[in-house]
């Protein structure tokens, strides 16, 4: 038995997402690296003093915990991630058109702080929100292309 | 369970707060489970790796930060320390801690 197959036994059981996945494992290890270091420098041999660190650390018990710990974290990241953009794509689209959808004044809205104040915080807000910000990144960049097509297409006539 | 672990579980963040700003060193699971044990002088006896999920809570919480140190394939280790949310929420349970302490001694006859 080494670190590694605990490590595997336990990975079903936290039931995480990729990424939170690798980093409680990479947590665990370094937990166990170091309670087996102690315990050998105690006297213990390799297969004994993992035995200790196992039992010590509770890997059931901690995977029970982490698990409820994280539960929905990641999923809730990822409805933030998709519904943020929609919300300022709304609110970008309100200060562009008028309320019946007409854009007569299009040209003098860009010029206005609003939607300069809304457009750098819709842009930024992901790199300043999201752990995961490759994939609210990437999610953006689609829902801004969407919006982009969306506001400047019926204006030039696409 | 019984009655010292639910007391132990209800407790865990006031102690790893209090520890961490005492210190005042960053630390990662294991030594914060070692210095807990050893701090209570082993009453405060736990599964360590129970120390995880709770740590991860609070850094949710927002009253601990971490980062990683070591390079990649090297041994690395996540190290938390407290936030300026953290030291307030201690400030706060601290005090909730002594007005019960007092309390319940007072309930119980110890006194003095």
């Amino acid at each position: 038995m080494t670190i590694d197959d605990l490590l595997q036994q336990l990975q079903p059981r936290l039931g995480l997402e990729a990424e939170a996945e690798h980093e409680v494992l990479e947590e665990i290890r370094g937990h166990l690296e170091e309670a087996v270091a102690t315990a050998c420098a105690r006297g213990l041999g390799e297969a004994q003093a993992l035995q200790e660190a196992a039992t010590a650390f509770g890997l059931e018990e901690a995977a029970v915990e982490l698990r409820r710990t994280h539960a929905g974290r990641g999923t809730l990241e990822g409805v933030t991630a998709a519904a943020l953009p929609v919300l300022f794509t709304l609110v970008l689209r309100w200060l562009i058109f008028a309320p019946d959808g007409a854009a007569g004044a299009w040209r003098e809205m860009l010029s206005r702080w609003a939607l300069v104040v809304v457009a750098t915080v819709a842009i930024l807000a992901p790199l300043l929100c999201f752990p995961r910000r490759r994939y609210a990144l990437a999610l953006w960049i689609f829902f801004w292309g969407l919006t982009l097509v969306s506001v400047v297409g019926p204006v030039l006539h696409w | 369970m019984d009655t010292l672990d639910q007391m132990r579980k209800g407790t865990t963040t006031l102690a790893i707060l209090k520890l961490l700003v005492d210190t005042g060193a960053s630390m990662h699971g294991y030594q914060l489970a070692r210095a807990l044990e050893s701090r209570s002088q082993g009453s405060f006896q736990f599964k360590e790796g129970l120390i995880y999920p709770r740590l991860h809570q609070m850094e949710q919480e927002g009253l601990l930060q971490s980062e990683w140190e070591g390079e990649q394939g090297s041994r690395r280790r996540k190290i938390y320390w407290p936030t300026a949310e953290g030291r307030h929420r201690l400030a706060e349970e601290l005090q909730q801690w002594r007005a019960f302490s007092l309390g319940m001694d007072q309930l119980l006859g110890l006194g003095g």
